[in-house]
């Protein structure tokens, strides 16, 4: 059989190009361990810097300062919650305290007003154009800032609850969706990058068809019986091995490292194989306009990393909405299929959904895998393959 | 059965009118030529005539512009059939670097659709008969220049067609590789239809039954290489030394000499005497020395070698 014959050939070349292989299979498992060491290294922190500006107020022959009371309780919130990173620092100084923002010593800036005593104890008094403005001041595109300052307001809306006695009219209850509640920042990753192991096919995929080429061994398939289909299928069940190899390296040392695997081995299995075929048809693309393994190694770089970066395989990622067929978002990366298989997988492996809540994703993967080997075969023939 | 109707009944490709274009630029110019069955056919053309062109068109690998090219009754249309009965040795070697000899030979058997018990019975054979049997094992890109021509050829002959094409196949060649794929060439005359082409007018006078010499896409002659050798230019050459040290008469016997051969040159004690068919002349050439009272020496004989016949077709200016 043919088919068996190019697999065999496909293997024995792929062995021997030790070196591919190799970076082909170790990349993704390295990105967990060097993901691993940046998330254990750096656990978030946030810093918040309080500035008490109040005057206070006179009342039955004591000075009160619930400026001061503020800070009391923010630093009482903060002792007695240690299992929450967040630190809360005095400053007695706006112009001290605003270069200490600056220069990302702190978070998060917040500024007690000099009326907030005054309005506190007459809060009658409080109108459209009197009333306490307490001030949050730092870089809005900073998460560390946006996470400081939803403490900050947590804090003052809990003194605030304290000083006027007052219940809560509605309170908020949390449940977490699947595993989701108890999973951490490295698991957030994982399923990205057990797919951007997938990716990294894209490379060796294509450097096996375009080697046929760059060598001119295609002249001797074009002169054999052998079909562009048998001879394509050989290389890919070839790829697929490597992919799942590659998948199954990554999921072990994300395992050792502490990720729990959730949901069932096989739908992980069928969206790894749907995302290996997905690869190597998008390679064959990849393998009609170049010609070369030095040309794939510098254009191929092109949509690696807009597969990597932008479809949430190396980081989450979230993008706009374009439109929505049956319920379905259309987003611009959702062009790309790992990002409907990274969808997919963390469906399964962190929320613990089944294999029939991600049919959509696999109906995508499929659509799109189809198309990817449609325009690729139309072009590898028309460049590679064409009797002119 | 005459001669037409023999060469009807022998002709394995007929190509006729065969034009390819490459925009304006006219490779292959209204080629009518026939390659019989079991003859080693010589292609010869200084680079860019159109000789590979016109073997990628035999091939399949290029799409005629004009005319056909018909294998015995197929029309070349894609035709895989064909394709398989032919094996082709390009001027590059062609071979997956990192398989081993016997297993490209023996996964293009495969290609071919051969049984696996009977491509790997012609891959030992063809790296036996190619002294390719030590490096069965080694990869192919760690073979010399010459083992990789060699194996080159194996490549050609793993399926065993019944049209093989060689390009160049001494190219890079060293004496001893040389004198053994000239020898497994000409083993296979006659049980396969060769078509050749190379730039060594020697491989092609010693190896070809019929040489075509194209240049700028057209057929400008087709025959045998003697009846080539013997039809053109100023004919063969001859050096006659003479014994005598006082000749005797000498510008009557240059003048009766020039009667029977157009160009008769003497100086010192040699005469230099150019015809066509001199080598029939000879005897008629001693008679009017000995006439004269003259005494020949030695006598050197030049033919005309093929490499004349190129230059007289194709003339001395670079390409």
């Amino acid at each position: 059989m043919k088919l068996l014959s190019v697999i065999n050939k496909c293997t024995r070349e792929q062995i021997r190009n030790f070196w591919i292989l190799i970076l082909t299979v170790s990349m993704a498992p390295f990105f967990v361990f060097i993901y691993y060491l940046i998330i254990e290294s750096s656990k978030p922190h946030y810093d918040l810097l309080i500035l008490n500006q109040d005057n206070g107020i006179q009342t039955m022959g004591a000075r009160i300062n619930y400026g001061d009371l503020l800070v009391q309780s923010a630093e009482e919130f903060q002792n007695g919650t240690p299992e929450i990173p967040l630190s809360i620092t005095k400053s007695d100084n706006k112009h001290t305290a605003l270069k200490r923002l600056r220069t990302q010593k702190t978070d998060a800036l917040v500024i007690i007003p000099e009326n907030f005593s005054e309005v506190i104890h007459n809060p009658d008094m409080a109108n459209d154009t009197i009333n306490a403005e307490i001030e949050f001041i730092g870089d809005l595109t900073n998460i560390n800032y946006m996470v400081s300052a939803i403490w900050a307001n947590e804090i003052l809306n809990q003194y605030m609850q304290e000083l006027t006695q007052e219940n809560e009219p509605i309170k908020i209850k949390e449940t977490s969706l699947g595993f989701s509640g108890s999973i951490n920042d490295f698991d957030l990753v994982v399923p990205g990058i057990l797919i951007l192991s997938i990716i990294m096919l894209m490379f060796s995929a294509t450097v096996a068809i375009v080697t046929e080429v760059e060598q001119k061994t295609i002249i001797r398939l074009k002169l054999s019986k052998i079909t562009a289909f048998e001879f394509l299928s050989g290389v890919s069940i070839v790829q697929i091995v490597v992919g799942l190899i590659s998948v199954l390296l990554t999921g072990i040392i994300a395992h050792l490292l502490g990720f729990d695997f959730r949901g069932s081995f096989g739908s992980l299995l069928l969206i790894a194989v749907l995302t290996s075929i997905s690869i190597i048809a998008f390679s064959l693309i990849l393998a009609a306009i170049t010609k070369t393994v030095s040309e794939v190694l510098i254009v191929g770089n092109f949509p690696l990393f807009l597969f990597m970066f932008f479809t949430g395989a190396a980081f989450p990622f979230e993008a706009k909405e374009l439109f929505t067929i049956a319920g379905y978002s259309v987003t611009l990366p959702g062009l790309m299929s790992p990002s409907h298989a990274i969808i997919a997988l963390r469906k399964i492996l962190i929320l613990d959904m089944g294999l029939k809540d991600v049919v959509p994703e696999i109906i995508v993967v499929v659509l799109l895998t189809i198309i990817y080997f449609l325009i690729g075969i139309w072009a590898f023939k028309a460049r590679h393959m064409k009797v002119e | 059965m005459n001669t037409n109707q023999a060469e009807d009944f022998n002709t394995v490709i007929n190509i006729s009118h065969l034009t390819k274009r490459f925009g304006d630029l006219v490779a292959v110019d209204n080629l009518d030529l026939r390659i019989f069955q079991g003859e080693v056919f010589g292609f010869l053309g200084p680079n860019g005539a159109g000789k590979t062109t016109t073997i990628n068109m035999i091939c399949g690998l290029s799409k005629p512009s004009g005319g056909k090219i018909i294998f015995q009754n197929y029309l070349n249309q894609n035709n895989t059939n064909i394709r398989a009965q032919i094996g082709i040795c390009p001027q590059e070697n062609i071979f997956w670097t990192k398989l081993t000899c016997r297993e490209q030979l023996h996964f293009m058997g495969r290609m071919y659709e051969l049984s696996a018990g009977l491509s790997k019975k012609r891959t030992t054979e063809l790296l036996e008969m190619m002294g390719l049997k030590e490096k069965s094992n080694v990869l192919a890109n760690k073979l010399s220049g010459g083992m990789k021509r060699r194996l080159n050829i194996c490549m050609a002959l793993i399926h065993d067609p019944e049209i093989l094409v060689l390009d160049e196949p001494e190219a890079g060649l060293d004496p001893q590789s040389r004198v053994l794929v000239r020898d497994f060439i000409k083993s296979l005359k006659r049980d396969k239809t060769i078509i050749l082409t190379t730039h060594n007018m020697d491989e092609a006078d010693r190896l070809s039954d019929r040489v075509a010499i194209i240049d700028h896409g057209r057929l400008l002659s087709l025959n045998t290489p003697s009846w080539l050798k013997k039809s053109i230019g100023k004919g063969d050459l001859v050096e006659i030394i003479l014994e005598t040290e006082k000749f005797q008469r000498a510008d009557e016997m240059v003048n009766s000499l020039k009667k029977l051969c157009k160009q008769v040159k003497f100086s010192e004690k040699v005469l230099i005497i150019k015809s066509k068919g001199l080598i029939g002349l000879i005897p008629g050439i001693t008679e009017i020395i000995n006439n004269h009272g003259n005494k020949v020496k030695e006598i050197r004989l030049r033919e005309n070698t093929l490499e004349d016949v190129f230059i007289y077709f194709t003339g001395r200016k670079l390409r």
